[in-house]
């Protein structure tokens, strides 16, 4: 299982098309950290600007539980985050949506996610 | 131009920047076409990614005024043949012909390339603007003593005395519609002109019977003396 946690749903779709397995689309960080409790994905794509608490508030969320700290993340946003250094935050990727394209995706997907 | 109204302009370009994205990728999520839909699907990719650079140039004009691009040794012939690739496309759509010609080697100049892409990039992007179809627009790179100059000619409509006034200047104030150019707003003049003067280049234009010349000079970087020694 594959979390997307993105506000803008037409992009959410679009990036669980690239995703060759299952997918939960969460259009807020809230709805997700909820789905935290009960399944643990094997890992997210997360955009950033969401509505609501950001990527980031979801992203220290995330490492601040044992269980969760270990799940990859792929950060898919617009924004400029060219030399930064996110792992910390259990980050392997960054996306930039503007440039991506879905192979870029389904590569992440396949390299941390079983089919 | 006045913060209060760059402000605007980046929150917008924010705005924007979220929908051209999620456009592009939807054109790309299209399989399975014809080939007459794989020539859309590329079109909707290519207009969005157009759309997608404009609305970045805008936001990097914020960053201009905090100062935040490095100036570095940049080859212009290689940022000139990125641009030529990334807008031959459009050229075709047009039906109109680019013809690149380089009068001198591939040599360092001062510059950001960000910025210099964007520069060359506008500069082009209006030559196809008002190039009739079957026409033709020609982009020349060649030494003016310690500068470096890309010329991007076109023959369309002749640029009004006003603005070939402000370019002799060497930048223009703000976006102006260039008359006796129809359908311009003289964004993408007013972006290669304010990045041509953080990076200490002169812009400037030449006006012609049958068309206008933009130009972009920019300062050879030491560097490229060694390096031209080294390169054919």
């Amino acid at each position: 299982m594959i979390f997307v946690v993105d506000d803008d749903k037409v992009m959410a779709k679009c990036i669980a098309r690239a995703i060759p397995s299952d997918v939960r689309i969460f259009g807020n960080a809230i709805d997700a950290m909820e789905a935290l409790s009960e399944e643990l994905p094997e890992m997210i794509f997360l955009d950033i600007m969401l509505s609501g608490p950001d990527g980031f508030t979801f992203l220290n969320e995330m490492i601040s539980y044992p269980d969760t700290m270990k799940i990859p993340i792929v950060i898919i946003s617009s924004l400029d985050f060219s030399g930064q250094d996110l792992s910390e935050y259990g980050v392997v990727g960054i996306l930039d949506k503007s440039k991506m394209v879905p192979e870029d995706i389904e590569r992440y997907a396949e390299k941390y996610a079983r089919h | 131009m006045e913060n209060v109204e760059v402000d605007g302009i980046l929150v917008a370009a924010h705005e924007l920047k979220g929908p051209l994205a999620t456009l592009r990728q939807l054109a790309l999520s299209f399989d399975g076409m014809d080939t007459e839909g794989e020539r859309i699907r590329e079109e909707m990719v290519n207009v969005s990614e157009r759309a997608i650079r404009q609305v970045n140039d805008l936001t990097k004009m914020r960053r201009l005024e905090d100062g935040l691009f490095e100036m570095e040794p940049v080859a212009v012939r290689t940022v000139c043949d990125e641009v030529t690739r990334e807008l031959s496309y459009l050229f075709r759509e047009n039906g109109q012909k680019l013809k690149v010609r380089y009068k001198c080697r591939n040599g360092l100049v001062v510059a950001n390339r960000d910025l210099l892409f964007s520069v060359v990039y506008n500069f082009l992007l209006n030559a196809t603007h008002y190039a009739e179809e079957g026409s033709e627009a020609e982009m020349v790179v060649s030494e003016v003593k310690d500068r470096v100059r890309v010329d991007i000619r076109d023959y369309g409509p002749v640029l009004s005395k006003d603005i070939w006034k402000e370019m002799r200047r060497g930048w223009i104030e703000k976006p102006t519609s260039i008359a006796m150019r129809p359908g311009s707003s003289g964004l993408g003049l007013f972006i290669a002109s304010k990045f041509s003067r953080y990076m200490n280049a002169k812009v400037g234009a030449i006006r012609h019977r049958d068309g206008t010349s933009f130009y972009v000079e920019l300062l050879k970087s030491k560097q490229a003396s060694l390096f031209d020694d080294f390169c054919g």
